[in-house]
């Protein structure tokens, strides 16, 4: 079912690209088979697998913490990046250590 | 072989006045007074064929079938106010273990007078080979084969086969066949398994930069039509003072070892947590039947294991007070003090089905794990990867097929 539905987002998101198309994403539109196909196999993979699977101890724990507290003070601006977050974002990322200090 | 030395809370030398001696940790002492090395009795009847009833979680004569339970630890050690912990508190189960101590431990058997050799290592209770009453290793050897405290299984063994044959069920198709024809999941193994079971105080600061858009454009036209973002960057830094209770580390260095190219102890891992604040005083008694792994790590090995944990959980908790950086937030650094620990050491229940799989040469062992608890299931099953590669090949021809049509018709 959800194949079936992915499927048709899949050709239908196709048929509008093709249509507004020019040509010159005919080459992208091509490398959907085998980048679909590397997906499938990948995703098959760890669903068999499990490499990724671990305890998640940040919320299956009895945690009580006070309210976070702190300050933030404005250092610089950005002005015309194409980037559309912050290099090196990590928030998300809470076992990704960073440098200790004392 | 040794015989059993004088009950002393754990491997940790005694406290002494010497001024200059710095203190010893605080010690728990959870050794079941109840109980002795050798022959336990039921209390009904005075039998010594006891074992646990997973179903009912509780130790049953099978003699009598009077049904028992040991106390509830935490009805023995008061968790108190986590919040005042300081200290590193150790139960008495979970001392430092003494590499000089043997695993064989030699008991006299109450019913006849011989004497019996129980390897800790492999066991916690032998038949003594005279008499035939059941001898159990009780008193707490500096060897860390006796926890403080244990978690009885409560799900069956069939169960735990039904949830195996289920998980299993839904990962056929690309299986490797060799796992397919050896499957049998009635080989399904309890296991206790040994962790530290850690109540904490802390607190932790983070530094770092977040982003926030202060403007979206677009510049060019047409084919070179590109959006560019302004920012406004600040400097974050947060503080936060957190408790956590009962957070499970695994105290085998070979369980402990998850990394997932050699090995899948991860699944194991995976099916935490356990309801640890159920867990029971010490009998050896809720492991006939099971097999149980000896925890070979200290306190003192698991400590930077522990500190990374809670930092990730501090990283955890103060990731809503940064949403207002619409750009993310990179942390750059980051501190914990550790005020207050109390390490418990546990067996916890796992039915683990294991398959050795041989692939070019490498071999890996592919656990399915149960949390003999929650019933919760993880596994790793091996994959033919000719298999999956038809299968994926297969789904790539198909959506090239749509795309190509779809290209044709336009």
């Amino acid at each position: 079912m959800t194949i079936a539905i992915l499927l048709t987002d899949l050709a239908s998101s196709t048929a509008t690209f093709a249509a507004a198309d020019d040509g010159s994403a005919t080459p992208w539109l091509l490398a959907l088979g085998p980048a679909g196909a590397g997906a499938v196999y990948f995703g098959l993979w760890r669903y068999y697998r499990n490499t990724h699977k671990s305890h998640d101890f940040e919320r299956e724990t009895r945690i009580a913490a006070q309210p976070a507290t702190g300050h933030d003070a404005k250092v610089n601006e950005v002005t015309g990046t194409r980037k559309t977050r912050i290099d090196g974002e990590n928030r998300t990322d809470h076992r990704q250590r960073v440098q200790r200090f004392d | 072989m040794t015989n059993l030395p004088p009950p002393r809370p754990g491997g940790r030398p005694p406290a002494t006045d010497t001024q200059n001696d710095p203190a010893p940790d605080p010690i728990i002492d959870t050794q079941n007074e109840a109980l002795d090395d050798g022959v336990n009795r039921c209390p009904q009847c005075g039998a010594t064929e006891i074992r646990l009833r997973p179903s009912a979680g509780m130790l049953i004569c099978l003699f009598c079938r009077y049904e028992w339970s040991e106390a509830r630890l935490d009805e023995t050690i008061s968790n108190g106010d986590l919040g005042a912990l300081s200290g590193t508190t150790i139960g008495s189960g979970a001392s430092d273990i003494d590499t000089g101590a043997d695993s064989l431990i030699t008991m006299k058997c109450a019913g006849c007078g011989a004497e019996v050799v129980v390897n800790t290592a492999e066991q916690m209770g032998a038949r003594c080979h005279w008499c035939r009453h059941v001898l159990t290793v009780n008193e707490q050897v500096p060897n860390g084969a006796v926890p403080d405290a244990v978690l009885p299984f409560e799900i069956t063994h069939d169960d735990a086969i039904a949830r195996i044959d289920r998980f299993a069920g839904k990962r056929r198709m690309f299986a490797d066949r060799a796992f397919l024809r050896d499957f049998s999941p009635e080989n399904v193994v309890g296991v206790y398994m040994p962790y530290m079971v850690v109540d904490g105080n802390a607190s932790a600061d983070v530094v770092g930069h977040g982003e926030v858009e202060t403007r979206r454009y677009t510049r060019g036209s047409g084919d070179d039509k590109k959006t560019y973002y302004d920012a406004d960057v600040y400097q974050v830094q947060r503080h936060v003072d957190f408790t956590v209770d009962d957070l499970t580390i695994e105290s085998s260095a070979e369980r402990a070892n998850m990394n997932a190219s050699a090995n899948t102890n991860n699944v194991i891992n995976t099916i935490l947590p356990f309801d640890t604040e159920n867990a029971v005083k010490w009998n050896a008694s809720y492991l006939t039947g099971f097999t149980s792994e000896k925890r070979d790590q200290d306190v003192d090995h698991l400590q930077p294991e522990l500190e990374d944990q809670l930092l990730s959980i501090a990283r955890s908790q103060v990731e809503s007070s940064v949403d207002r950086y619409d750009r993310g937030v990179r942390w750059e650094r980051e501190r914990l003090d550790v005020h207050g620990t109390r390490w418990l050491a546990m067996y916890l229940p796992v039915w683990l089905y294991s398959h050795h799989h041989d692939s070019g040469g490498k071999g890996m062992v592919h656990y399915i794990a149960v949390n003999g608890r929650t019933g919760e299931v993880m596994g790793s099953v091996p994959v033919s990867h000719r298999r999956l590669l038809v299968g994926a090949l297969t789904a790539g021809t198909f959506i090239e097929g749509i795309v190509i049509a779809i290209l044709a018709a336009s």
